[in-house]
């Protein structure tokens, strides 16, 4: 990919400096997007060189998509960056957990546990790409899911179980890898003969639905339609197909919009709506919401910048302290379990939005 | 990095000050930090030149710590730079001479939002979006609309004295303020009074409005701000003379019609740029209107204003021009859309009053197409900040194919501006309007102000003894 013109424009542009979550928390001018451009753009000049200093400026972006997301001219930053991690890596000077990552990646296909992908087992019209997040992270949410889909009168066919959807390789720098993970699912899908493809978060929407094309060069089957659980259920609950028993409990509930939310426009209305369907009184709305929300450390930082990642996950518990409301809510797995890892200091509970559902059908 | 012996010193004594999470000598962060939005830096970088860095840049978390900071600058006699959003066009965050540049953007709380008195006091740090973001939140806004809303902090809103795309209806930065706390170079910490409108002796608040921090620096501010509007017009009108043009706008501003927008694009700039960011192919001056607030009342205001308009020839477009132009206003500033490297470019806004402004501009065009007509400079502008006595003129020019070294560059670059600028001091002129001095224009200061100069230079003395506030930049 020539991510040229897209680092030309963007270093020096810096009209998406105020949604970027990186830049909020630092406050340092070379870790926004206009900084990230200028870097890569400095080092094709000659008057900076990938050393040490200048690649840990280049693996401090979140790869959250805001910058995009708010990009008037649809500047793709974030693959840029990752392009430019590319060459890094390429060149073997990249941080030493990135390799680390990107071999647990090409062996075991997810970088949680040291185990291969389930096989998928059936065939079937609908598909639920499991994803390793959910699998290996939060399987609740996976068994949760799997009963409100039932609730539906579906039966799906399990695809990437434990299986990254592509997009952790391709941000640290590893395409091929990505390819090669985005691919086995693809053929997994094709053998499952599945027409709809449902999936957990907007972070796997995002990677089937955009990283998979344009990062990856890949084509998705165009018989198949993608669609995000939320969505999906909130369908059924506004048709009457699927109803729940509200809370009795008037505890204050805040959403959180999961990481990559920014990607899928929206403003996340399905994941509200369908939340709205359990709560007694409405979820509180937090400050970064909708379109400039701001993701938790969740994505490729949590390897290589944990403490920046944590700092993402700090500010959104802060905003929901602020809010007043004593349990963040989400769908996505990897949000869920970096909201779980510091919670409590913040006074709060993290609740995982498909369990919390599951529990409640009527 | 290694640093030498009297550097490493004076740079623990910051980190000291401020800790060591906030402080950097990085190669990256230096070079990040040695430019801003201005053309001449960006060239300089474009063309593979190193510029002027900062040898500190350091995040203070206060006001008393940015007071620590100016002790020791005093002390060892090191330039200060202070830093907003980098959003300036004229050069005036540059740290040419290195120093201690210190960016204000930790300091980004709010304060207060007084919904009773319709104020709001943050820390100068706070990003322009995310305080209208908060006071939105609230039914509020604070009606500061800069093109650099994204990237602005409200010290740079003030500091610069700029003006948003609504400032014909609710003013200019400057008149939203009411109060703010202030580092003075020497390292106190003061407040202005609590309410600007008084008879207490000078207006001696203002001094720190249009200083561009070589006054000292803005760590805090009280504006005034205002409830959401319940209803915003928009429509817009052609015009086939821009003099009848102007005269429509002068006309709604005299009449008191209050509008909060005339956006009014000469016919150059609306065959180039409206083409180019709303697609529309208008032959003539194309002008956007706009009436918010009360739906009767803007209704009434609108349907006069559309009068005045007709009068003086203008065909109606309806809304849809409008709207488009008011949800894309912005568009403009976005690459590749915006005006951009490799390319040659330069915005010599400026301002007068109604009785001069159209020789004015067509002094500045005839100067600048007629000087530079081997480089094929084009020449375009609209008239967007109205007041009731006159209107500011946002000109810019723009040469396609500039020399390929930076120097030849920066050489031309500076005697299209001199042609530009001595044609607007010619014909009542001010040298800018809402954009700064910062380096780009401080050598036109002495012009501008004549006999009161010297004066000027006196003040800056007895406040900035040593001179350490932003050297190089508003002529100081």
């Amino acid at each position: 990919m020539d991510t040229v013109p897209t680092t030309e424009n963007c270093r020096y542009c810096l009209m998406c400096r105020h949604v970027c979550p990186i830049g909020l928390v630092t406050h340092l001018e070379t870790l926004t997007p206009h900084g990230w451009g200028l870097t890569i753009e400095s080092v094709k000049r000659g008057l900076l060189t990938w050393n040490e200093e200048t690649v840990n400026v280049l693996y401090s972006c979140a790869d959250c998509g805001a910058c995009r997301a708010n990009c008037a001219t649809d500047q793709p930053l974030p693959d840029a960056i990752a392009s430019a991690r590319a060459e890094v890596t390429a060149q073997q000077l990249a941080p030493a957990i990135v390799y680390e990552i990107g071999e647990i990646l090409e062996q075991f296909e997810n970088p949680y546990v040291k185990q291969t992908p389930e096989k998928m087992t059936g065939t079937g019209a609908v598909a639920l790409f499991v994803g390793d997040e959910a699998h290996h992270l939060q399987p609740e949410a996976v068994q949760a899911a799997r009963t409100l889909i039932h609730a539906t009168g579906v039966t799906p066919v399990e695809i990437g179980i434990g299986r990254n959807n592509g997009y952790l390789a391709s941000s640290l720098g590893f395409p091929e890898t990505a390819r090669k993970l985005a691919q086995a699912t693809l053929d997994e899908l094709r053998a499952s003969g599945a027409r709809k493809l449902l999936v957990l978060s907007p972070g796997d929407y995002f990677a089937f639905n955009q990283h998979l094309i344009e990062r990856l060069g890949l084509a998705w089957p165009e018989e198949v339609e993608l669609i995000e659980l939320t969505s999906y259920l909130h369908d059924h609950s506004k048709a009457g197909r699927l109803t729940f028993t509200i809370l009795e409990d008037t505890t204050p509930y805040a959403y959180v919009d999961p990481a990559h939310a920014a990607r899928v426009p929206g403003g996340r209305a399905g994941a509200r709506a369908i939340l709205k369907a359990v709560l007694p009184i409405p979820a509180r709305e937090l400050f970064w919401r909708g379109e400039r929300t701001h993701s938790v450390g969740s994505t490729a930082l949590q390897f290589t910048q944990p403490h920046l990642a944590d700092q993402l996950t700090f500010a959104r518990l802060d905003d929901v302290a602020k809010s007043g409301a004593q349990v963040a809510v989400t769908e996505d797995a990897g949000t869920l379990y970096q909201l779980n890892r510091h919670a409590p200091r913040f006074g709060v509970r993290a609740q995982g939005l498909y369990e919390l559902l599951a529990k409640n059908i009527q | 990095m290694t640093l030498l012996f009297p550097s490493e010193m004076i740079r623990s004594e910051l980190e000291e000050i401020v800790g060591e999470h906030f402080i950097s000598v990085k190669e990256t962060d230096k070079l990040i930090y040695s430019t801003d939005w201005s053309w001449m830096p960006q060239m300089w970088l474009d063309r593979g030149e190193r510029l002027p860095a900062p040898d500190y840049i350091v995040h203070p978390g206060s006001a008393e710590e940015i007071a620590e900071i100016l002790l020791i600058a005093n002390k060892y006699h090191i330039p200060v730079v202070p830093w907003g959003g980098g959003s300036g066009t004229q050069g005036g965050a540059l740290p040419l001479f290195g120093g201690i540049l210190v960016d204000t953007k930790r300091m980004d709380k709010i304060l207060e939002i007084d919904e009773k008195s319709l104020t709001v006091t943050a820390q100068a740090g706070i990003n322009g979006q995310q305080l209208e973001w908060a006071l939105n939140e609230k039914g509020l806004t604070l009606p500061h609309y800069a093109a650099s809303s994204n990237c602005a902090t409200l010290g740079g809103y003030l500091a610069p004295r700029g003006t948003g795309t609504v400032s014909t209806k609710y003013g200019k930065a400057e008149d939203l303020f009411l109060r703010m706390q202030v580092v003075l170079p020497t390292g106190e910490i003061i407040r202005t009074a609590h309410v600007p409108k008084h008879a207490a002796g000078p207006d001696w608040a203002r001094l720190w409005l249009g200083a561009e921090g070589t006054f000292g620096i803005i760590t805090e501010a009280t504006m005034q701000v205002d409830y959401l509007p319940e209803a915003r017009l928009l429509r817009a009108v052609l015009f086939d003379n821009l003099s009848n043009a102007i005269e429509a706008g002068r006309l709604l501003m005299t009449r008191r019609l209050e509008p909060f927008v005339i956006r009014l694009y000469d016919p150059e700039s609306t065959r180039s740029q409206v083409k180019k960011v709303l697609g529309y192919e208008f032959d003539g001056a194309y002008m956007v209107i706009g009436f918010d607030g009360d739906p009767d009342i803007a209704a009434l205001q609108e349907k006069k204003a559309l009068e005045i308009c007709t009068e003086l020839g203008a065909r109606d477009l309806g809304r849809e021009p409008g709207e488009k132009w008011w949800e894309h206003r912005y568009d403009f500033y976005y690459p590749p859309k915006s005006l951009h490297l490799p390319w040659m470019y330069g915005t010599t806004e400026t301002l007068t009053t109604y009785d001069q402004i159209e020789k004015l501009y067509w002094a500045e065009k005839k100067a600048v197409e007629e000087g530079f007509a081997e480089w094929n400079v084009k020449f375009i502008g609209h008239f967007s900040h109205w007041f009731h006595w006159g209107v500011m003129v946002y000109t810019r020019f723009i040469i396609e194919e500039p020399p390929a070294d930076a120097q030849e560059a920066l050489q031309l670059h500076n005697r299209v501006w001199n042609a530009a600028m001595t044609a607007v001091l010619e014909n009542g002129g001010m040298i800018n309007e809402h954009h700064g001095v910062g380096l780009k224009l401080g050598r036109y200061m002495r012009r501008q102000y004549g006999d009161a100069w010297p004066f000027l230079l006196r003040l800056k003395k007895m406040i900035d003894p040593n001179g350490i506030m932003n050297p190089g930049k508003t002529g100081f």
